[in-house]
């Protein structure tokens, strides 16, 4: 039989998705020193400085630093095209990422205008050379399905979300005056709705069925949800860059970007309901809590809509959708993806025996673990816009998710390391 | 006509069925049905990289494949099999944990695998082997 060396094209070195990993336990850490209620309870206004520091904590160093990892690993997978010149790339993007997110969320958390002029132009370096490497990515691929198109439509949504993101800081920092509420829907809901929605979306047509052996997502679905999502989301903008919000746009656009949002998350709820394979999974776990959420988030989402002098039904959907979704989704494939990766860069250099497998890279327990501890801070989230002590327990609650997941990666880390070591001694 | 991709894609899913199976009986200790099921997708395995092997990927070499994906294939052919040596050694063993750790790593490695072959290699072979597309298929089921 033969056999070669796998392509460094196909897959990049382990080090390019993992120091992206390791780095994401940080920030969850951030975002909790930021929410910690020192005088005011934070979630009582969606405004506060807290709140913003602790968002981009976790939108920024978490969730965008997880997927920008993953992406350079699952692009040859899914649509068959590397990014190209990993190293270089990851480290252009990882340095002004890492360094810029921490700027920008200590210059909100000490209402210091010169830390966003520091961070917007870092922020800005990382996300134009991975927006550049994706688009090169993507064109150079021969594949045509729909991941791709998610993937693509996502890639555009987070051009126009960093566009409007680094304007909104220099101009913050600097006093100029814009119109900063509308910028800012529109920064946030290309952002939520559009890059990270559509690229979960794109991303599950392909790990959903691959890791619980479900049936595939519809065709109708697959080939159709990304592209209506992406245009309610530019008419959504353009609605609001013209001001031109009577109350029947507002709703029928809210009312459409849920309905669509609520038909992914129910068809992968079914999906995962008839999967053939039974055994209980953590990150199975983690994925339906993230679709429940995605469901509680489109309801609160269209209550505030419908019923607007109820306070903190906006706080309670964005809170669904950054923790609930995105959060849990997010840890749930990090726990797939690093016990496999390590898995796979010690057994493909040729070692067959004496590699741990998955389960012993990093212990299923320890996942089950982080799982009750997510669900019990999403729990304190939903109860802290009216109880202070609640506001403790969220930021306690993301302490000691950071501590967990940095252990399982640092784990994870230090068995590749050591048994790397053991068998080239051996 | 059915078409090299549909053909072949169907096998995975056979692999699957069988699989999953197996994995839930091992984690009952349930071993008796985690024998059959698991040598049920084993010979499933077997039969489908002897049909990507011997047949289907010399053929589309031949016809101007690209070499290199057809390569890594090959490769994870070996380390799927290597895979599936250490479970039936796991099975012999009656040892429940250690089957779970090594299924859930050869279930990763396989869909990703699977993901690559059907969306990458097998639409390749269908366009370049269109006009011997019955013939294959025919001797592809010969292998079953």
């Amino acid at each position: 039989m033969r056999t070669v060396p796998l392509s460094t094209e196909q897959a990049p070195p382990i080090s390019v998705p993992l120091r992206f990993f390791i780095s994401t336990p940080l920030f969850l850490m951030l975002a909790a020193l930021a929410l910690v209620p020192v005088s005011d309870n934070p979630f009582t206004n969606i405004h506060s400085l807290a709140l913003l520091a602790a968002t981009h904590s976790i939108t920024l160093g978490f969730m965008a630093m997880a997927m920008l990892g993953a992406m350079q690993q699952i692009l040859p997978v899914v649509i068959a095209s590397p990014m190209p010149a990993s190293g270089i790339i990851s480290w252009l993007t990882f340095l002004p990422m890492i360094s810029g997110t921490a700027l920008l969320t200590t210059g909100f958390m000490l209402g210091k205008p010169i830390f966003l002029e520091l961070a917007w132009p870092l922020l800005g370096l990382a996300f134009i050379t991975f927006i550049g490497s994706s688009l090169f990515s993507l064109v150079r691929s021969p594949s045509s399905n729909a991941t791709k198109t998610s993937i693509l439509l996502s890639i555009l949504a987070l051009t126009g979300t960093i566009a409007l993101g680094m304007l909104l800081a220099h101009a913050y920092a600097t006093g100029l005056l814009l119109p900063y509420e509308k910028l800012a829907k529109s920064h946030i809901n290309l952002s939520l709705g559009g890059w990270v929605l559509l690229l979960v979306i794109g991303v599950s047509y392909q790990v959903v069925p691959m890791f619980q052996l479900t049936p595939h997502y519809p065709k109708w679905l697959s080939f159709s949800l990304a592209p209506a999502i992406f245009i309610v989301l530019v008419v959504n903008l353009i609605s609001l860059l013209l001001e031109f919000r009577p109350y029947w746009v507002v709703i029928s656009l809210q009312f459409t970007f849920w309905l669509l949002a609520s038909s992914f998350a129910v068809v992968t709820l079914n999906l995962q309901s008839r999967r053939r394979r039974r055994i209980a999974d953590a990150t199975l776990s983690f994925f339906r809590l993230g679709m429940i959420s995605l469901l509680c988030a489109g309801i609160t989402a269209l209550a505030n809509v419908f019923v607007p002098a109820f306070d903190h039904f906006d706080t309670l959907s964005a809170a669904l959708f950054i923790l609930g979704f995105a959060m849990s989704i997010i840890i749930g494939m990090l726990y797939k993806i690093v016990p496999f990766l390590v898995w796979f860069h010690l057994f493909r250099g040729g070692i067959k025996r004496g590699v741990p497998n998955m389960k012993e890279i990093i212990p299923e327990h320890w996942m089950w673990r982080h799982f009750w501890l997510h669900c019990c801070t999403l729990l304190a989230v939903l109860i802290a816009p009216w109880w202070d002590v609640a506001a403790w327990l969220v930021s306690l609650g993301l302490l000691l998710q950071g501590m967990l997941l940095g252990s399982g990666l640092y784990t994870a880390m230090s068995v590749y390391r050591i048994t790397l070591r053991c068998l080239e001694e051996s | 006509m059915q078409n090299i991709a549909d053909f072949m894609s169907t096998g995975h899913r056979e692999c699957d069925v069988a699989f999953a199976i197996a994995e839930q009986a091992a984690s009952e200790k349930n071993w008796s049905t985690a024998e059959i099921a698991f040598n049920d997708f084993s010979v499933n395995m077997a039969r489908h990289f002897l049909m990507e092997e011997d047949k289907l990927f010399p053929m589309l070499l031949s016809a101007g494949g690209p070499d290199a994906p057809v390569n890594v294939m090959v490769m994870e052919h070996a380390q799927m099999n290597e895979l599936i040596d250490q479970i039936a050694h796991s099975l012999e063993k009656k040892e429940s944990e250690t089957y779970g750790g090594l299924s859930e790593t050869l279930l990763i490695m396989m869909q990703q695998h699977n993901l690559k072959e059907e969306q990458i290699l097998y639409p390749i072979a269908d366009k370049l082997l269109e006009d011997q597309r019955e013939n294959l298929i025919n001797s592809l089921r010969s292998c079953l």
